[in-house]
């Protein structure tokens, strides 16, 4: 009878366990989230400058040259993709257009947040993992010190600043790339690559874009700080804790493109 | 005065302190011995308020530490030096940042002041020449005196040790046991060791508590702990083992 009931039970203890996994991740967010903003106030103003720079440097600079790469090569496969109907149909002064408007609009922050939730995101759960694991976030507590303040801040202010201007570099990059890739693949001009993205794609697309990037910044900043601090269970659970980041950055970056889409429609 | 009063904890349903009392006079050092995985590292950092118990307070003076704000918990931290068990150095700091470190977060004290006391205190540790490496670059037992002088870099009048001579050789062992009477005996700190090394608390320590399975089983002065004849306190203070310690 005992074990009819167990068998019965079972099934639920996965769904109860289940429900507060994601009660407590959902929960903890809203929490860092609430701290950082307190953080914030003027009266409650708590970061750390060199803390900051070094973040600044390590977050920016550092993920610079595969940004650069990554944005030449998708301006570049825009191109391609769209080189065949646009040879079709001879419309040569669309291809700066649709190049443009699509890598502002969409693929240009996407894929730079992308690329930054798994260098930079993944490094930052994996850094304040290790710190969790092996005391050091105590430390920092017994010393007087309020990780948020001296951890959370510096990495939250340096991931959003980093991801606005990458995005801004990787939208340039990648029209660059189009632009090469059209005139050597295509034999399009590139002046009139630039004449077609000058005059068809507009300031707003590239705002929306940059709307973006601050969004899916403040996204992969909140969620890595978040597995981060709640890393728990050693060298095994550290890796578990960027493994969530990674993923949940990635689906907070699909969800917030279709909602900053829909609002903005 | 620092006065544990009836502390209960549990993790994941498992009870791993249960009705813990315990007084640590002013200025006095207490030994706290113990099995491994018997609660003496949680019980550090409930007295200390990096973790919250279940049931129970823990007062330091007179206050509540579990019940005070943020900034008045960090007044009271600014008190308490504390040296963890597995060493907890910033890895993304050289050995001499590492211990300014709390030097400088105090901010009452100028860069060359600060350089004098890193100085000594690596003096004092006998790693004089090291202040440019990082953690990664050390042994675990300069590791831990590293992090020992972070710990009593500030001077806290309130010291938790954990384990401080843990992978140490006798001579650095006894060394340390040295710096840690000297300051109790100049400043009168009051300090809580947890150690296996029973030959060196019984040199600093005036009262001692033994847990065991999450229970305090022993406290006391030093006679009472020659004299005790709870058969675990005995085995442990005097180092043998004539019988199962699970059984």
């Amino acid at each position: 009878m005992q074990s009819i009931a167990a068998k019965l039970i079972r099934p639920l203890h996965g769904v109860g366990q289940s429900f507060n996994y994601w009660a407590f991740q959902i929960g903890g967010l809203c929490i860092l989230m609430a701290r950082i903003m307190v953080n914030m106030l003027p009266w409650r103003w708590q970061f750390d400058g060199p803390e900051t720079w070094r973040n600044l440097y390590r977050v920016g600079v550092k993920s610079f040259p595969i940004v650069a790469v990554t944005a030449l090569l998708t301006g570049a496969i825009m191109v391609i993709q769209s080189g065949l109907y646009i040879e079709q149909y001879g419309a040569y002064g669309l291809l700066g257009w649709g190049a443009g408007y699509t890598i502002l609009r969409e693929i240009g922050p996407i894929m730079i947040g992308l690329m930054f939730s798994g260098r930079v995101g993944a490094n930052n759960t994996a850094e304040l993992g290790t710190m969790k694991v092996t005391d050091q976030i105590d430390a920092l507590r017994a010393l007087a010190i309020d990780p948020i303040g001296y951890l959370v801040m510096p990495r939250f202010l340096a991931m959003i600043i980093m991801m606005f201007l990458l995005v801004v570099v990787g939208n340039f990059t990648a029209l660059v790339g189009g632009a090469i890739t059209s005139q050597l693949l295509l034999g399009v001009n590139m002046k009139l690559f630039a004449w077609s993205v000058i005059t068809y794609v507009f300031l707003d697309d590239l705002f929306h874009g940059l709307i973006k990037a601050v969004a899916f910044g403040f996204a992969i900043a909140i969620i890595s700080c978040h597995f981060g601090l709640n890393t728990q269970g050693g060298a095994v659970g550290v890796g578990r804790a960027v493994n969530a980041s990674v993923v949940g950055s990635a689906i907070a970056i699909f969800v917030l493109d279709y909602i900053i889409t829909f609002a903005s429609m | 005065m620092i006065v544990v009063d009836n502390i209960s904890k549990s993790h994941l349903g498992r009870p791993v302190l249960e009705n813990v009392s315990i007084e640590i006079p002013e200025g006095t050092n207490l030994g706290l011995i113990g099995p491994g995985g018997a609660g003496k590292t949680l019980l550090l950092k409930i007295i200390c308020g990096l973790v919250k118990p279940d049931s129970g307070k823990v007062t330091i003076g007179g206050i509540d530490v579990h019940k005070l704000g943020a900034t008045q918990l960090a007044d009271l931290r600014f008190r308490i030096g504390m040296l963890f068990q597995n060493y907890a150095l910033f890895d993304f700091m050289n050995v001499a940042d590492n211990i300014a470190f709390p030097l400088r977060q105090e901010g009452t004290l100028g860069e060359l002041e600060i350089a004098e006391r890193v100085k000594k205190a690596l003096h004092d540790i006998s790693l004089s020449t090291i202040g440019n490496r990082f953690p990664n670059e050390l042994s675990g037992g300069m590791k831990k005196r590293v992090s020992f002088a972070r710990a009593v870099i500030r001077q806290p009048p309130i010291l938790f040790y954990d384990d401080p001579t843990a992978g140490l050789d006798p001579v650095i062992s006894s060394k340390i046991f040295i710096l840690l009477r000297t300051m109790q005996q100049e400043r009168g700190t009051t300090a809580v060791t947890i150690s296996h090394d029973i030959g060196g608390i019984k040199e600093i320590c005036d009262f001692f508590a033994m847990i065991d399975r999450g229970q305090i089983i022993f406290h006391g002065n030093r006679d009472a702990i020659e004299r005790c004849e709870i058969p675990l306190v005995m085995q442990f203070w005097r180092g043998f083992s004539d019988d199962d310690l699970d059984g």
